[in-house]
């Protein structure tokens, strides 16, 4: 009996090392914990920036739109009909008369008519960012637990 | 002994907080659970979401509005609302001071407003201020807040905010006036194309939820502009016109007038001067010119007796049936009866023996009722009612005026107006409607629909129109045959409607104004409808002044108006001469 005691103890882990394996166990989890916290504020903070930066974004979108339609409208007005006559009557000109035009024939010659003003490069078709972009993390988990199949059905190839 | 007593005491007691710690963490942790999973925790995070997301309408910027050269005739420009955010105010007789200073209002108002703000957070102060005029104060508060930081101290003008806002300019003041209409600050089109075609300036707005934790950053839907248009107006004809029929309303002192120039092969209107004009950046001044709602746009709201050139209508229905030739004589005694009912000729005297040429060249009422008489009230009216007449044209401008054609079989139709409508009496129209029954008869048959709108440009893409035509009423031969008939009768009379180089068809008009029931011969309204080259007809003018004093007369007043548009017409849209467009037409 006594044998088997002194084998026991001969085989047991001294108590500063379990102590110590628990304390390592424990620092490893904290360790874990805080870098999953310190990635996820980091996430959390990038995107507050980014959300932010959208926001400024968009407000400068808006006073650009304003400042492209104040330009538009300040240069028609600097070409207008009445600013024209005028410019060009300071300048010496005026209107030509019936018997000072003089027509030449150019064979094969055809005027274009009418305006066009069709953007050169037409707007493409506004694309939909999708939710990753945008969903904070605690929002993909919900979103998952709430339809976990998505994500798989998303992957599925028919 | 004593010592491991303690010991155990103690180890004890760290079982006990041990044991402890984690009952209080587990407790916390459950009723964690406990209220997320509660019923009220479903209504907290509805309440909460109420103040993440702000529910927002997206409002597209209006599209613009261009002549037919791209020449931009309404446009948008950025003005502020003036206002003030009340929590952040510090010193309100500094607010209201600065702000009445630099915006020229009332220093005691602006007080009063600041003083007593009737639980307004934000206080508006002026709204629709340009951007020029609060460029000084924007200056003078960005120099208080730097002053004021550098002492550390808030700045007195703390509160003061600038909300931009788009508003509709008109680069061209009062040019087009009458044709674009103009947009108020009640977000609505009045007249033209800006109501006529409101819907589709306006764009359709996007209301979205957007939220206010930068953590949930969502995009701004997407919001495209208001369809932009494109006129048939040409800015430089339409100038032009304008002010001729501005020195006309001089020269031959009419109290209004109405000059329309269209394209009478496809019904693309290319101006339409109409007086008196508003200037569209200051459309509230809109009741100081006008009394009545059609005055705004006469050409195509004002109906009235157009006189004699409706009887290009008359004789237009007469060959078609047949019934007359060019050549076909007709004895004029002066007079002629219809329903009872003496009918006269405008100088109350016989022309002798005449052909249709003659009836048409002298403008005679009796030739004219006997037409009408002789096709009989059926065919009259079923040709008057192919022209359009007594029906809107369609014009794609607001406000149309509809007309008014006695029928038979009307409570109010009595048989003398089978001959008095022949010359234009007892029939009401508008001018557009004048001109769409006539472009029949310049274009081969083909009737028009009068038009404004050329093109439309939405998402960079733009889409052309092209009018069909509204109608056939006579045959091409009768059309050709009357526009050589109208040529010959104006060079016949050397009247003063012809144009140096051009050969033009046309016919006068003068009606005398019914005044308490009675034809007054001293007030008349004069017209001119012609129309040319016409061999190959590009432009067709009508013009009409109201109750001019220099004279009572179209020959006198309207048909030297109709040759001096005419001369600016052919000028500013490249038509040549007869002459040298013959010489070109030459293989």
């Amino acid at each position: 009996m006594i044998n088997v005691l002194h084998l026991t103890h001969a085989y047991r882990q001294a108590p500063w090392r379990i102590q110590r394996q628990w304390t390592g166990a424990f620092l490893v989890g904290a360790l874990i914990l805080a870098m999953i916290s310190a990635l996820y504020l980091d996430v959390t903070a990038q995107a507050a920036i980014l959300g932010r930066e959208i926001q400024y974004l968009q407000a400068d979108t808006i006073e650009v739109q304003h400042a492209n339609a104040d330009l538009q409208t300040r240069l028609a007005t600097l070409l207008s009909k009445s600013n024209m006559d005028a410019r060009a009557r300071a300048l010496g000109y005026r209107p030509s008369e019936q018997g000072e035009i003089h027509y030449v024939i150019v064979r094969g010659y055809s005027h274009a008519s009418g305006v066009n003003l069709a953007a050169v490069n037409p707007p493409v078709s506004v694309t939909v960012t999708p939710p990753e972009y945008t969903q904070s993390l605690l929002d993909w988990i919900a979103d998952y637990l709430s339809t976990p199949a998505a994500g798989l059905a998303a992957n599925t190839v028919p | 002994m004593k010592e491991f007593s303690m010991r155990r005491e103690y180890g004890w007691r760290s079982l006990v907080v041990a044991a402890l710690l984690p009952f209080f963490a587990l407790t916390i942790l459950a009723q964690m659970i406990r209220i997320q999973v509660s019923p009220e925790a479903a209504d907290f995070r509805d309440q909460s979401d109420n103040f993440a997301m702000v529910k927002r309408t997206f409002y597209p910027e209006r599209g613009e509005i261009y002549d037919r050269h791209g020449h931009l005739l309404a446009g948008n420009e950025t003005v502020y609302t003036v206002g003030v955010n009340m929590p952040d105010v510090v010193s309100v007789d500094t607010l209201a001071r600065d702000i009445s200073g630099h915006l020229g209002l009332d220093y005691q108002e602006t007080y009063d407003k600041l003083l007593n703000p009737y639980g307004l957070v934000f206080v508006p102060i002026a709204n629709f201020v340009d951007g020029e005029k609060i460029a000084s104060l924007k200056d003078a508060a960005e120099q208080t807040a730097k002053t004021s930081a550098a002492e550390f101290r808030p700045s007195p003008l703390s509160g003061l905010e600038f909300h931009p806002t788009l508003q509709r300019s008109y680069p061209e003041n009062a040019l087009a006036a009458n044709i674009i209409g103009f947009f108020n600050r009640n977000q609505r089109g009045n007249f033209g194309v800006e109501e006529k075609y409101n819907d589709l300036l306006a764009g359709t707005p996007v209301e979205a939820w957007v939220p206010q934790d930068p953590n949930r950053a969502a995009e701004i839907p997407y919001v495209p502009n208001g369809t932009s248009l494109i006129l048939t107006i040409d800015r430089d004809l339409q100038a032009a016109v304008e002010g001729l029929l501005d020195q006309a309303m001089t020269d031959y002192g009419a109290q209004n007038g109405t000059i329309i120039v269209m394209n009478p092969r496809n019904g693309e209107i290319m101006a339409m001067a109409t007086t008196p004009r508003l200037n569209l950046n200051e459309f509230w001044t809109y009741g100081d010119s006008f009394d009545q709602s059609y005055e705004f746009n006469p050409a195509i709201s004002m109906q009235y007796e157009p006189g004699s050139v409706f009887k290009v209508l008359t004789m237009a229905a007469g060959l078609d049936t047949g019934i007359i030739t060019p050549n076909t004589p007709f004895y004029d005694s002066g007079s002629i009866i219809v329903g009872d009912v003496l009918i006269q000729n405008w100088d109350r005297r016989p022309w002798g023996p005449q052909d249709m040429i003659g009836c048409l060249q002298h403008s005679l009422n009796v030739c004219h009722a006997w037409i009408s008489t002789t096709l009989g009230k059926e065919t009259f009216y079923d040709y008057m009612n192919r022209f359009g007449i007594g029906r809107p044209t369609g014009v794609d401008l607001a406000g149309e005026a509809p007309g008014r054609l006695k029928v038979p079989g009307d409570a109010d139709w009595y048989p003398v107006d089978l001959g008095t409508n022949a010359f234009g009496q007892g029939v009401a129209v508008s001018p557009i409607q004048m001109m769409m029954a006539a472009s029949a008869i310049a274009n081969g048959g083909y009737m028009v629909t009068p038009h404004v709108l050329y093109g439309m440009v939405s998402e960079g893409r733009q889409i052309n129109i092209n009018m069909e035509p509204a109608g056939m009423p006579i045959r091409m031969e009768t059309a050709y045959t009357l526009s050589q008939m109208l040529a010959i009768s104006l060079e016949n009379e050397a009247s003063l409607a012809l144009v140096p180089g051009y050969r033009v068809a046309g016919k006068t008009g003068t009606a005398e104004i019914p005044v308490n029931g009675y034809y007054d011969s001293s007030q008349t309204n004069v017209s001119f409808i012609g129309w040319g080259p016409v061999d190959d007809p590009q432009f067709m003018i009508y013009v009409w002044l109201n109750r001019p004093s220099v004279s009572i007369w179209a020959n006198d007043t309207a048909a030297p108006l109709f040759s001096d548009v005419a001369q600016q017409t052919v000028i500013l849209l490249n038509i040549p001469p007869d002459s040298i467009r013959q010489q070109a037409a030459q293989p």
